[in-house]
């Protein structure tokens, strides 16, 4: 692997986005930043800032509004980038799917690079997925 | 004598990066320590550094190139001067280009987050400043000139008689390398309180020269603490570094004060040791 | 020779005035602007040339013409009090008139002094700046005040009244800056004053009228010290040869209370410099049109103030005057530095920065030095070119965006790049290595320990300078992401001058080295002997001590490596690195953006996705720096100073 594929692997910063999700999730990727899961030590940042992000963890279901930001948020990351959808709200809408204003998961807006299901998603699943995820952008160009 | 400067000079502009990106990655392992994690490994801001090399080139203005030019180029010349033992106070100057180009860049988008972090970061010029002028006032008050080549000359280190400002400066690193509680501008890894501030609007390879321009201002600042114990300078860079591992436990223990309580304390505080320092000298050996 | 150079130089402006009163053609009238210009600047470089000489004129009673027109100018103060009802303008006005008529009919005095003119190489440095500096901005005027007046739909033009203050004021200043006799000097002084008075109230408004007003009684405070000096000093060294300025700093003064006269003097000084707590004139001239403000306010009528300052100063070398004045320059320096970041008015915030900038040069001459002369010097002639030059731009900008307010320069980057790029080197040329107003200030600096405090109030004031402009400049560079910004097109009024003094700013600062070396050390020296600047190599300037024996290193300043290292960072980012349309994005809005998409938007959905535009305000910090906070004390500290420095003459 090239320097800078190898430091891609080893330096993953996570935009964390929540579209209308019960935040079940979102606490669960922020337990990861604690000292009991510790991700940091993968090299994983939580940037708050599209422009500095890698990875963008997505939770929750799309709705009208949200799918808007979420376009103009995916559009700020810089390539290479991956998106990694956590919890079954994100993939399919999940529990909230036949409301009226949620179009459903993520991949209505977006294309997803990987899907973490769950109910809330176990961080050790999540993990996990963004492992997953950094192997996708490894072998990009 | 030339070729020796200039090879001084390579190796330190080679060099520096190294040892201060190191310095950060070791600053990240000792606080995740503290903290009961395992935390990054030591080299982990060259792999940050490289990957953001690799990113797409986005902006959102062409001025952002210039200041952060700006910021990188000036702050290497400082350290240049600095190894070169030229003029202090003109270091000092140098080191104010730098940082008036980074909160230029700042603001060189309308922004709202880069906005506040401009504005937040001149505070903390103004804040950090008028202790630096005045440790160069100090340095020609103790030694009758402002060259940094006479500190190396005089047997007894300035760290005797310039103790109060070597306090006052201890305060400047804190500011100068964003820890609590004077992180305020744009804090490292993990706040979001502002967005990151000054840095928002930097993506990729023109974010990775940000970077690097602290790894070179993280060894201008202990090379400037070094000066105070410079016969023999290993035990000045020693005190450099025991600073550098102080700030990182005040970073630990300390909760982010807001702009007006940063000012505040360092105009009172630090002014106050900085005068009183000065007028000692002043009393006691007069002008030479 | 002579006689032609100094015709040239004291009345060829007060011709052409007249002349362009009676011209009322707008391009015939340019015309002899600027032919006015050329003659004036190829004269002062004549000067330059020819070197130090001394003169007097002969062949017709000027000392009677003085005389006359000096009681015409009070009798005009008087008539003004009584019309505006100010009895501040009465008062002063009277206390200059009645000792005059005293000295001149009671006392009958003889004032007759040879040489009336003395030309030395600070002279020569003064009429550089006033002629060069002076007369791009009268060039700048041309344009400037045809299209002031159309935009405030004036019927009747007074542009031929303003250009006639203006170039005769040049006249006045070359005068002013020769005269050795020190009632001649008064005269030329008082002139300035009163075109100060004309042109601030040239727009005939309530507001300009009274900041006319002010700024009339506070110099006339100053020309009442000057008349009380020169009374003290006939009576007390016996005659009129102690009326030369040479005799004065030349030591021939005798007998007690010797510094008496010379602070009433320096007192003069620093009201005609607008030092604490005089500023308020100088705020208050700021509602005139810019030509004013660049010419008089601070390129060249406030350095009247400072070189009489700086022009007496071996007369009070060493002594406890020079201390006091070193602090009331110095306080001023830090007070206005402070007050200028609170100001939401560009101009504004130019005034308290000369004010700053003159109480540097003020207080360097208090230190007393080769060194701080040195940068008094410099620091002169850096500042009238920058201060200019940004004055010049303000002005610029308000015929651009017809506002003078910062917050509405918002964004100015889009809207006028070029003059927003002369703006940016302009703003930061005032405050930043490697240009020569730093270089000035870094040698006041590395001078100032002699006077700690005063070394001290420079620290502080330094540091407050960095956050006023930074914030401005910032303020004009706030665009949104948007490529192909089109290049305004000026009229050559206003591009020749911006582009000449940008042009300068280099010139001077890159050739500092030679220029000191073979101009500005003898120009020093007519103040102070010796010399602690010495230019090595790649015009690296070396500071040293002063003793001949062993010149011990105080400091280095490599010039043309910083201008290298300043194009390296700058310079050449902005012209090699581009930008690709695919390449742009928007700035972060936490996703809120409106406008489907494309960057260059600034609309944002708030609540109930209402659309709303994104506003950003500059931060003042007015409720601590503001005027109603510091100008009660700092007001009250400086008149303890100038207390002080006059008191203290009689007491010690």
């Amino acid at each position: 692997m090239g320097l800078i594929q190898k430091s891609r692997v080893k330096s993953p910063w996570i935009l964390h986005f929540d579209n209308s999700s019960c935040n079940g999730c979102d606490i669960e990727v922020l337990a990861c930043l604690t000292p009991l899961y510790d991700v940091e030590r993968f090299g994983m940042v939580n940037m708050g800032n599209p422009k500095h992000a890698d990875i963008l963890l997505i939770t929750g279901p799309v709705n009208r509004r949200t799918a808007r930001v979420l376009k103009n948020l995916y559009e700020q990351v810089p390539d290479p980038k991956v998106v990694v959808c956590v919890g079954t709200c994100g993939a399919t809408g999940g529990v909230f799917h036949n409301c009226y204003n949620v179009l459903g998961g993520v991949d209505k807006v977006i294309p997803v690079d990987v899907y973490v299901p769950g109910c809330s998603v176990r961080p050790e699943a999540i993990i996990d997925g963004v492992v997953m995820a950094l192997q996708k952008l490894a072998s990009m160009r | 004598m030339m070729i020796n400067q200039l090879l001084l000079v390579f190796v330190v502009l080679v060099g520096a990066p190294i040892v201060g990106g190191l310095l950060f990655g070791i600053d990240r392992k000792i606080t995740a320590r503290m903290q009961g994690r395992y935390g990054p490994p030591i080299i982990q801001p060259f792999y940050d550094f490289f990957k953001l090399l690799g990113k797409e080139h986005i902006a959102v203005s062409k001025l952002q190139f210039v200041w952060i030019y700006g910021y990188l180029v000036f702050m290497i010349a400082s350290l240049i001067f600095l190894v070169l033992k030229s003029d202090f106070l003109l270091l000092v100057f140098l080191l104010g280009f730098a940082a008036v180009s980074l909160v230029l860049g700042g603001f060189s988008t309308k922004s709202p987050y880069a906005h506040f972090g401009a504005n937040r970061e001149l505070m903390q010029i103004m804040a950090y400043e008028p202790i630096l002028l005045l440790l160069a006032i100090a340095i020609y008050a103790q030694n009758g000139s402002f060259l940094i080549s006479e500190i190396f000359k005089h047997d007894k280190p300035l760290l005797f008689t310039l103790w109060p400002l070597f306090l006052a400066v201890l305060y400047v690193l804190t500011i100068k390398m964003r820890k609590s509680p004077f992180d305020i501008a744009t804090s490292h890894h993990g706040h979001q309180e502002i967005v990151k501030g000054v840095t928002t609007e930097y993506s990729g390879p023109y974010f990775a020269l940000f970077h690097l321009a602290e790894w070179y201002e993280i060894i201008l600042l202990l090379g400037i603490i070094a000066l105070f114990w410079t016969n023999p300078l290993w035990v000045g860079i020693l005190i450099a570094l025991a600073a550098f591992i102080m700030e990182l436990f005040i970073d630990n223990i300390a909760a982010r004060l807001t702009v007006s309580w940063m000012v505040r304390l360092s105009w009172s505080v630090g002014l106050i040791l900085g005068i009183a320092n000065i007028a000692y000298i002043y009393l006691t050996k007069g002008v030479s | 020779m002579a006689d032609t150079m100094m015709a040239i130089a004291i009345l060829l402006p007060v011709v052409a005035g007249f002349l362009i009163l009676a011209v009322r053609n707008y391009y015939a009238r340019g015309a002899v602007v600027i032919l006015t210009a050329l003659i004036l600047i190829a004269n002062s470089v004549y000067f330059t040339l020819k070197g130090p000489f001394t003169y007097t004129p002969g062949g017709f009673n000027w000392g009677l013409l003085i005389t006359i027109l000096d009681y015409g100018i009070l009798i005009f103060y008087l008539y003004i009090g009584f019309s505006l009802r100010n009895w501040l303008v009465l008062i002063f006005a009277l206390t200059q008139i009645i000792p005059l008529a005293y000295f001149e009919f009671v006392m009958k005095a003889h004032i007759e002094v040879t040489p009336a003119f003395v030309i030395d190489n600070l002279s020569i440095v003064m009429t550089l700046v006033i002629s060069i500096i002076g007369s791009l901005i009268c060039i700048y005027a041309i344009r400037y005040m045809y299209d002031h007046e159309h935009h405030l739909h004036l019927e009747k033009s007074k542009q031929s009244r303003f250009l006639f203050w203006l170039v005769l004021f040049l006249g006045a200043m070359n005068g002013l800056v020769f005269a050795n006799n020190l009632v001649w000097l008064y005269f030329f002084w008082e002139v300035t004053t009163l075109c100060c008075y004309q042109l601030i109230s040239h727009d005939r408004t309530e507001l300009a009228i009274k900041n006319a007003a002010r700024a009339l009684w506070m110099n006339a405070t100053g020309g009442t010290a000057f008349i009380l000096a020169i009374i003290y000093l006939y009576t007390t060294q016996g005659g009129a040869n102690a009326l030369s300025v040479q005799t004065i700093i030349g030591g021939g003064l005798q007998g007690s209370l010797v510094l008496l006269p010379v602070a009433l003097l320096c007192y003069t000084g620093c009201t005609k410099a607008a030092q604490m707590p005089f500023q308020s004139w100088l705020l208050g001239a700021m509602v005139a049109p810019t030509p004013v403000s660049a010419l008089l306010h601070s390129s060249t009528m406030v350095k009247a103030g400072v070189y009489l300052v700086v022009r007496l100063a071996p007369a009070f070398s060493g002594t406890y005057l020079s201390v006091v004045i070193a602090l009331v320059g110095a306080f001023t320096f830090f007070g206005t530095s402070a007050l200028a970041i609170s100001q939401t008015t560009g101009k504004r915030v130019l005034a308290y920065s000369t004010i700053a900038n003159l109480g540097l040069i003020i207080a360097c001459a208090g230190i007393n030095t080769p060194l701080s002369i040195a940068a008094a010097i410099m620091l002169i002639i850096f500042h009238a070119i920058s201060k200019g030059l940004l004055f010049l731009c303000a002005g610029t900008i308000e015929h651009q965006i017809w506002s003078r307010e910062i917050e509405d320069m918002e964004g100015l980057a889009v809207k006028a790049p070029l003059t927003t790029l002369i703006t940016a080197v302009g703003i930061l040329s005032m405050f930043l290595p490697p240009f020569g107003m730093l270089l000035g200030k870094w040698i006041a600096l590395e001078a100032a320990y002699i006077v700690p405090l005063a070394a001290v109030f420079f620290v502080l004031a330094s540091t407050l300078t960095i956050v006023f402009w930074t914030k401005w400049l910032g303020r004009l560079l706030q665009v949104l992401p948007k490529l192909g910004w089109p290049i305004e097109k000026l009229s050559p009024s206003y591009s020749v001058p911006l582009w000449t003094l940008l042009i300068g700013i280099f010139i001077v600062g890159i050739g500092i080295g030679p220029i000191y070396q073979n101009f500005l050390l003898a120009a020093t020296n007519n103040v102070i002997s010796g010399n602690q600047i010495i230019s090595l190599g790649l015009n690296n300037l070396v500071l040293t001590t002063p003793s001949f024996l062993q010149r011990e290193i105080l400091g280095v300043f490599p010039v043309w490596p910083l201008y290298l290292i300043l194009i390296v960072a700058l310079l050449l980012p902005f012209l090699l690195i581009g930008l690709k349309p695919t390449e742009l994005r928007p700035v972060y809005m936490c996703g809120e953006q409106a406008g489907g998409g494309a960057p260059d938007t600034d609309e944002w959905f708030a609540e109930a996705d209402t659309v709303t535009k994104c506003q950003l305000g500059g931060y003042y910090y007015q409720s601590v720096l503001g005027e109603k906070r510091v100008c009660p004390w700092a007001n009250a500290i400086a008149i303890l100073l100038l207390v002080i420095m006059i008191g203290g003459v009689i007491v010690i």
